[in-house]
C-alpha cells in the first residue's frame, strides 16, 4: 500500500543536513516563468489591486499612522519580496536547497497564491474553489493557483519534519 | 497601570516608593507593554503555513502556533504578540512578508 503524503518535490537527504528537489526541468521552467511575471507586475504596476494582499494595512483604526508604516516598510517588504523569488530563481538551476532556500520558497510561492487568489475572488465560503469546468477562462489561473498550492504544501511538510 | 497586587513593603503609608524603586516595578513594566498584534483570517493562506510561520516567526512550538493559528480561523483573528510600539511594528512587518494579514493597537 503506497503511503500518502511522503514529499515528492523535496526530499529531506538521509546523509547530511539538506533537501534534494525532485523537479522537471519543464516544471522548473513553469515555475521560472511564474515567478518572472510576478516580478514584473511587482516592479510595473506596484498598485495592480491583485497586489493588495501583499501590502495589508498595519492598522485599521489609524489612517495616518498606517500611511507612515506604508512609507517606511513599503520599500524592504518590496525589496524582501523580490530577493526571496530571485533566490528561488536560483535554486531552480540546482537539485539541492538549503533550509534557508525552502524559507524563500514559501515567501515566493506564497506571494504567487495571494495574486492568484486576488484574481480568482478566492471567498472564505467556497465549497470547492476551483475551475466551474474545462471552458471556465479563469482555468488556467486556477491550475496555476493549484500548482502553488501543491508546491508550497510539498515544503511545508519537508520544512516540518 | 498598577500592579494587581501590593508588595506587603508597599502598602504601609510610610513606605517611600521612590527610594526602592526595583519593587514593584517588574510587574508593572512586565504588563504595561500597550501594543498587540493580531493576524486576520484570509481564505487564501492555507492553516498548515500560518502555523509554521508562527511556529518559526515567534519560536512558539508547534501545539501553541496550531492553537493560534485555529483561534485565527474559527474567531477570524488573533493576538499573536504584544510588547512596544517598535517590536508590534517589526512583528507585523515580519508577518507581511510572510503574506499573512497582521495589524496592530493599542491593548485596552
Amino acid at each position: 500500500m503506497p503511503r500518502f503524503g511522503r514529499s515528492q518535490v523535496v526530499r529531506r537527504r538521509r546523509r547530511g543536513s539538506g533537501f534534494e528537489l525532485v523537479l522537471s526541468g519543464e516544471m522548473r521552467q513553469v515555475l521560472r516563468n511564474l515567478l518572472g511575471e510576478l516580478e514584473e507586475l511587482l516592479v510595473a504596476e506596484p498598485n495592480d489591486p491583485s497586489l493588495r494582499r501583499l501590502h495589508p494595512p498595519a492598522y485599521l483604526d489609524d489612517d495616518e499612522s498606517d500611511a507612515a508604516y506604508q512609507l517606511l516598510a513599503g520599500d524592504e517588504l518590496r525589496t524582501s519580496r523580490h530577493e526571496a523569488i530571485q533566490a528561488v530563481v536560483s535554486s531552480l538551476d540546482a537539485d539541492e536547497l538549503t533550509e534557508d532556500d525552502l524559507w524563500n520558497w514559501m515567501q515566493a510561492l506564497n506571494a504567487v497564491r495571494l495574486v492568484a487568489g486576488t484574481r480568482l475572488d478566492v471567498s472564505e465560503d467556497d465549497v470547492e474553489p476551483g475551475p466551474t469546468g474545462p471552458d471556465d477562462p479563469n482555468a488556467p489561473m486556477w491550475a496555476i493557483y493549484g500548482l502553488m498550492t501543491f508546491l508550497q504544501h510539498e515544503v511545508v511538510e519537508a520544512l516540518s519534519g | 497601570m498598577a500592579p494587581t497586587v501590593m508588595p506587603p513593603e508597599l502598602s504601609s503609608p510610610d513606605a517611600d516608593i521612590l527610594t526602592r524603586p526595583d519593587v514593584g516595578l517588574d510587574e508593572v513594566t512586565d504588563t504595561d507593554l500597550p501594543w498587540i498584534v493580531l493576524v486576520w483570517n484570509d481564505p487564501i493562506n492555507t492553516m498548515e503555513y500560518v502555523a509554521l510561520v508562527f511556529q518559526k516567526l515567534f519560536g512558539y512550538s508547534k501545539e501553541k502556533a496550531n492553537a493560534l493559528m485555529l483561534d485565527v480561523h474559527h474567531k477570524g483573528r488573533a493576538v499573536v504578540s504584544s510588547g512596544t510600539r517598535e517590536k508590534a511594528e517589526l512583528d507585523v512587518f515580519r508577518l507581511h512578508e510572510h503574506g499573512l494579514w497582521a495589524t496592530m493597537q493599542h491593548d485596552e
